[in-house]
């Protein structure tokens, strides 16, 4: 994607995925192996805030680490399925919660360096 | 990435773009693919989704071939079928393997909306998840740098 799309606050504490008419898929019987699909497209406006608790997520096995902070995040969004004539709006970004949210950076695989013990 | 419509209501609607589902006649590293080549084409105006080719080149005159510059995918996570697992506490939150970067992620949206009917219903579940990963991966033997989301 784009650099456009992904957008930082000054601080670095908050940030904002937003896109327009991305293509996507309607498909209401997933996960079922037959599960017949419609095409379909979303807008969205996704905002990331971290909160001052620090978390650390590592495990040396795996080789990631992840170092942020736990974070809200809200969304709004626009799902389109023209073949059926369907248009679903979410209410404004404000109104909607979600339950786990982190931010930060990651290095894994090949950048990883395990803890020195 | 879905979205559920109150499952108590008559009328169900699942919008996703899973990266994991399997029965598809494209395979798992293609969709990963196709994703973000819908995330650039979905960022301008007017343009349609165009798959962008990872695919290793076919080098002519006998030239090198050090692979494609698809990113590589979470080995254990891989081995299952998957791209990606519900984020949680103390779990891999990429979706890809070799990177360096900054990275956020999110899941369990509660929400309400309207349908073009009027009609008003929850939505969200707990696999609506979201994220993004910038930085540096490591793919066809090189670093590359690039923004991913999942959606």
């Amino acid at each position: 994607m784009p650099t456009e799309g992904l957008t930082f606050s000054q601080d670095g504490t908050t940030a904002t995925l937003q896109m327009t008419n991305v293509p996507i898929i309607d498909q209401p019987r997933w996960p079922a192996m037959d599960a017949e699909t419609t095409p379909a497209s979303m807008d969205f406006k996704l905002v990331f805030k971290a909160t001052s608790e620090p978390v650390k997520y590592e495990d040396p096995l795996r080789q990631f680490r992840f170092e942020g902070f736990k974070a809200n995040a809200q969304l709004e969004a626009t799902f389109r399925v023209p073949s059926i004539d369907f248009t679903f709006k979410t209410d404004p970004l404000e109104t909607s919660k979600c339950d786990f949210a982190v931010i930060g950076t990651e290095v894994n695989g090949k950048y990883y360096e395990a803890p020195k013990s | 990435m879905q979205f559920t419509l109150d499952p108590k209501l008559a009328k169900d609607m699942l919008v996703s773009q899973h990266h994991n589902q399997r029965g598809s006649n494209l395979d798992r590293r293609h969709l990963l693919k196709l994703g973000v080549a819908s995330v650039v084409a979905a960022s301008l105006p007017g343009l349609r989704l165009k798959a962008q080719s990872c695919a290793p080149p076919i080098p002519a005159n006998h030239g090198l071939s050090n692979g494609g510059s698809c990113p590589y995918p979470i080995p254990w996570l891989d081995k299952n079928g998957n791209h990606n697992q519900s984020p949680a506490p103390n779990v891999e939150l990429s979706n890809i393997f070799h990177f360096k970067g900054k990275l956020a992620r999110c899941n369990g949206f509660h929400g309400m909306g309207t349908d073009n009917k009027g009609n008003r219903f929850a939505w969200g579940n707990p696999t609506t998840d979201y994220s993004y990963m910038a930085g540096e991966y490591w793919a066809g033997r090189q670093a590359r740098q690039g923004i991913f989301t999942h959606t």
